[in-house]
């Protein structure tokens, strides 16, 4: 459904985007995640037709994205919602049907629908009265008013609040599940694991890791143990090389100990120093790595507007729910970075 | 609707201001001055009338502090004047203000007694001798090296035969012959003996069309006339005019607002007879500009406020075209411009002309308006723009209209067709599409420049003016040279072979900008043409010189900057080349300005001179002369363009060195034409 290939903006001496190539299949849902800068809003742009390519060539649902034709078959939702606030949900959605010269009756239909799946309430109120949740979830109804195939979503649940934002990500499922091809970036590492078949990570304009979100966890990712003791874990005097470099410090969680922990070996030499010291080993859990340590890992720097980075993140989430495994959605608001290019 | 009533309410205040001026005058010109004076003396009645002074019973009245000005018989002593004027004595405190009140007195004087002369039954009596003034165009006397008022003028016809026979014949019943006096012999179109009309009412003066067109044939077409201040022209009888009303002196001859204003009587001493000027009806054309300028705001916002808060950025993905938003985005100005032109030509009295003269103003104030909103990166650098343009085009479209009557400058304006509609008078299509045209086509390429940047990476971001600006004009461009990206030619271009097209673009985008240098110079000569020649010619060349170079420049500039064009001596040469070339070619389309006699004005000769006739030279020499221009636009051009591919320091010096090059090729010509 798109095909990119070899695709650059440069302004000036500047390179937005460098030599991005990737495809997009029917009815997938693709991510493209990277730190501010990236090229992620560039791309996304340049797929929609709003941005033309310096170099390269991008298609989407057959044309090429410069050809007017093409929006015909594509659903854009930009990184902010501004609306024309003197005119109601019903109306501002009819008068983009009028655009794309959808029929008044299949227009209402399908916008009625709309709003109903979204549980747009107020919909004869004025726009610029009702709540940025609903802004939003207005301008997700206006990418569908032309029941595009493509979708073009750009941090579609950038700035809303967790129940909104479960809600758009439900409705993006939907829409895959409706046969609908997403191209989707985020800040949120979760928002793209939850709903991403497949995803990009771009870096300073480049995509420095792609593939399924567990391919990418396993290629760029390692899974850790987290051994949990009643007594912390000393490496003595006696210490083998297995035991410097592989075990670290404890951390006190509650009234047990943690020590992370990257193979079995070091699991077995953890038990042997705690049992040496009259102490047991009370549980073992595997941690998977999260997309957002293999992003750290590649970028080498958190996803912007994390509080203290993915790696506190990480351990924040385990401290608060150690039975709750390490996945899950970030329940805080999400600050709302503009993206540079 | 509601930004429609709006305007409809500023223009009708603007009017109904205006009438109301016109009908009580205005109040802070009443009772300035305070005049001793008896209640029962004739001069009592003077000052009645006039409302800047106040009448002070003259037992209350003390020089300086009661009142500025006392009027007293000397021998009467107390109140009682003396029937002889030769008693009356006047004193004034001595203070400015003093001498401003007797100077008022006295025109209150003149002008009372010019009443009582008019209600005089037998008006033969009152105004022995009748002339008609027929006004002539004052480029035309220039041209003649003569001057309004001279012998050839005046002589012939004002003391002819015609004039003065009638009048002795007419008279004392009131009802003479009304003889048609013949002015005869008035070849160069000055004034002319017409009739001493036993009526009194054929004394008025009328020009016919000719004269506003620059004829000076001098056909004694000057039937008798409604009202003076119906004509036309200039010069001929204002002697008070402080700047001059003749052009003896080359001084500034801006005509006069006085007497002839709302259709004020002809009648008077020579002294008091001021040459006519459409104030009326200006006043009125003004009302069709007002509504312009706070449209434009609303415009401008809209535009603007798309921008800023991004709500346009869903439109750029629709299959509309940036064309057809803008469109949607305009039409609806458009249409309020054209309900409100309407409804003002109805109140005012205009017709079809003046709201199809207006329509292209309006669409200019829009596009520049537009393009502005497009550049602008805030609504402080709006607002600067809007005033902006507020200022210079209500300048272009007023200033020249002033002149309506007396010169075919005054045609570059569009609100010029419409003093003549509100006053009566025919309009040619040759002078309908002079006066539009310009404008008409400017607001095309404005809007066309704007619609250059109507796209996500120019609306949405904050690059300054100029780099917008830049940016317009280079999206214009094809590339040229090794090395430059090139996009899939679209189109037209798409017929012509890959290294013809970048030169094809620039050449074409060069002609493109000969609309705007053609108001430019239509503007420099309306600011210039009231100046000494011995000023206004050599200022003109320079001006001109500077114009045409920057047109012909600044694209390539904006290419080299922006990478369409390669930075090379040789792509220098040839897109400098090429500019030229499209230059000397649109350049030759303003021969219309021969249609409307532009020419016949010694500025306008100097500002059109390349293509204004030229007579009595070789064939050779003619061919020489036509191919000139084109010599020079490529070689200047090219200077510019071996600047702009270096920077913009190099450019400046570039069109610099360019403009005194032209400017120098320009006094050649004018030195040439004579």
């Amino acid at each position: 459904m798109i095909e990119v290939a070899g695709l650059e903006k440069t302004y000036g001496g500047f390179s937005a985007v460098v030599d991005s190539t990737f495809s997009v299949e029917d009815g997938e849902v693709f991510g493209i995640v990277g730190p501010n800068g990236a090229g992620k809003t560039t791309t996304l742009k340049m797929l929609s037709g709003l941005i033309e390519p310096t170099s390269g060539e991008a298609r989407v649902a057959g044309y090429d994205s410069t050809e007017s034709a093409m929006r015909h078959h594509l659903g854009f939702l930009p990184e902010e919602s501004p609306l024309y606030e003197e005119m109601t949900a019903t109306s501002y959605l009819q008068f983009f049907a009028d655009l794309y010269e959808v029929p008044r009756s299949v227009a209402d239909e399908r916008i009625e629908r709309a709003l109903d799946r979204l549980d747009l309430d107020h919909r004869d109120r004025r726009l610029g009265d009702v709540s940025k949740g609903m802004k939003r979830k207005v301008a997700i109804a206006r990418s569908l008013v032309n029941d595009p195939d493509v979708l073009v979503y750009d941090e579609p649940a950038s700035g809303l609040d967790p129940v909104t934002t479960n809600s758009v990500l439900e409705f993006t499922r939907e829409l895959r599940e409706a046969g609908k091809t997403v191209v989707f970036s985020a800040h949120n590492l979760y928002h793209v694991e939850s709903v991403c078949d497949r995803v990009v990570i771009m870096n300073e304009g480049r995509i420095v890791a792609r593939g399924t979100v567990d391919g990418i966890r396993e290629r760029h990712g390692e899974t850790t143990y987290h051994v949990y003791t009643d007594v912390p874990p000393e490496v003595g005097s006696g210490a083998t090389a297995v035991d410097a470099n592989a075990i670290g410090d404890a951390e006190e969680v509650g009234d047990r100990y943690r020590t992370v922990v990257p193979s079995m070996d070091a699991v077995e030499r953890v038990r042997e120093i705690v049992s040496d010291a009259g102490g047991t080993v009370v549980d073992i859990r595997t941690r998977e790595p999260s997309l957002e340590d293999v992003f750290l890992d590649i970028v080498g720097r958190p996803m912007p507007g994390r509080r203290g980075g993915a790696e506190s993140d990480g351990a924040d989430r385990d401290a608060a729910s150690p039975e709750g495994g390490d996945r899950g959605p970030d329940d805080r608001t999400e600050a709302a970075p503009s993206e540079g290019t | 609707m509601l930004v429609a009533l709006s305007l409809l309410a500023v223009a009708g205040g603007v009017l109904g201001a205006g009438a109301a001026t016109d009908a009580v005058g205005l109040d802070v010109d009443r009772d300035v001055y305070r005049v001793g004076v008896d209640p029962a003396s004739p001069y009592a009645d003077a000052v009645e009338s006039e409302p800047a002074l106040t009448a002070v019973p003259i037992e209350e009245a003390r020089l300086g502090t009661t009142a500025d000005l006392i009027v007293r018989g000397v021998r009467g002593g107390g109140g009682d004047l003396a029937d002889d004027p030769a008693d009356v004595f006047v004193r004034a405190v001595d203070t400015p203000k003093g001498e401003a009140a007797a100077a008022s007195f006295r025109e209150a004087v003149d002008a009372h007694n010019e009443r009582l002369m008019a209600a005089e039954p037998n008006e033969t009596a009152a105004f022995p001798v009748v002339v008609t003034l027929r006004y002539a165009s004052r480029g035309s006397a220039l041209d003649e090296g003569s001057t309004f008022g001279d012998a050839s003028t005046t002589g012939d016809g004002g003391s002819g035969d015609g004039g003065s026979g009638d009048t002795g014949t007419a008279g004392d019943d009131g009802s003479g012959d009304g003889g048609s006096g013949d002015g005869g012999d008035d070849e160069s179109g000055g004034s002319e003996a017409a009739a001493g009309d036993g009526s009194g009412t054929g004394g008025g003066s009328e020009s016919d069309d000719s004269d506003r067109e620059g004829d000076a044939d001098g056909d004694g077409d000057a039937n008798a006339g409604e009202d003076a201040s119906e004509g036309d022209g200039s010069g001929g009888g204002g002697g008070w005019w402080p700047f001059g009303g003749d052009d003896e002196s080359g001084g500034l001859a801006v005509p006069s607002i006085g007497g002839g204003a709302f259709g004020a009587d002809s009648t008077g001493s020579p002294g008091s007879i001021t040459p006519p000027f459409p104030f009326a009806s200006l006043v009125l054309a003004f009302a069709f500009l007002v509504p312009m300028n706070f449209l434009a705001q609303a415009y401008g916002s809209s535009v603007l406020e798309e921008r800023t808060n991004r709500r346009g950025e869903p439109l750029l993905v629709t299959p509309l075209s940036p064309t057809e938003i803008v469109a949607g985005k305009t039409l609806p100005y458009v249409a309020v411009a054209v309900a409100v032109t309407s409804l003002i030509a109805l109140a005012v009295g205009g017709g079809a002309v003046s709201v199809l003269a207006v329509l292209p103003i309006a669409a200019t104030f829009l596009a520049a308006t537009f393009v502005g909103a497009v550049f602008a990166r805030s609504f402080k650098e709006l607002t600067f723009v809007t005033v902006a343009v507020s200022v210079l085009l209500t300048s272009y479209a007023f200033v020249p209209a002033i002149f309506t009557n007396v010169t075919p400058v005054a045609l570059i304006s569009p609100l010029t067709l419409v003093v003549f509609d509100l006053q009566g008078e025919a309009v040619s299509i040759g002078e309908f599409l002079f006066a539009t045209g310009p404008t008409a086509i400017a607001a095309t390429l404005l809007f066309g420049l704007g619609l250059g940047v109507y796209r996500e990476e120019d609306l949405f971001t904050q690059k300054p003016v100029t780099r917008k600006f830049l940016d317009a004009l280079a999206v214009r461009l094809s590339a040229v040279g090794e090395g430059v990206h090139e996009s899939p030619p679209t189109g037209i271009a798409a017929r012509i072979p890959g290294r013809a097209r970048g030169l094809v673009a620039v050449a074409f985008l060069t002609a493109c900008t000969i609309p705007f240098v053609f108001v430019a110079e239509l503007l420099a000569v309306a600011i210039l043409f009231a100046l000494p020649v011995t000023v206004s010619i050599p200022v003109l060349l320079v001006v001109i010189a500077f114009i045409e170079e920057l047109a012909k420049s600044v694209h390539l500039y904006a290419g080299f900057e922006r990478g369409v064009l390669a930075r090379t001596d040789r792509v220098a040469l040839a897109v400098g080349l090429a500019s030229g070339l499209g230059f000397f070619l649109a350049e030759k389309a303003t021969a219309v300005v021969q249609a409307v006699g532009l020419t016949e004005l010694y500025v306008g000769r100097a500002a059109f001179g390349s293509v204004a006739g030229v007579s009595g030279l070789s064939p050779l020499l003619l061919a020489g002369l036509f191919l000139a221009p084109l010599a020079l636009h490529g070689a200047t051009a090219t200077l510019s363009a071996v600047g702009a591919r270096r920077d913009r320091t190099k450019y400046a010096l570039a069109l610099a060195a360019a403009t005194l090059l032209h400017a120098a090729y320009n006094f050649g010509v004018v030195s040439l034409h004579g």
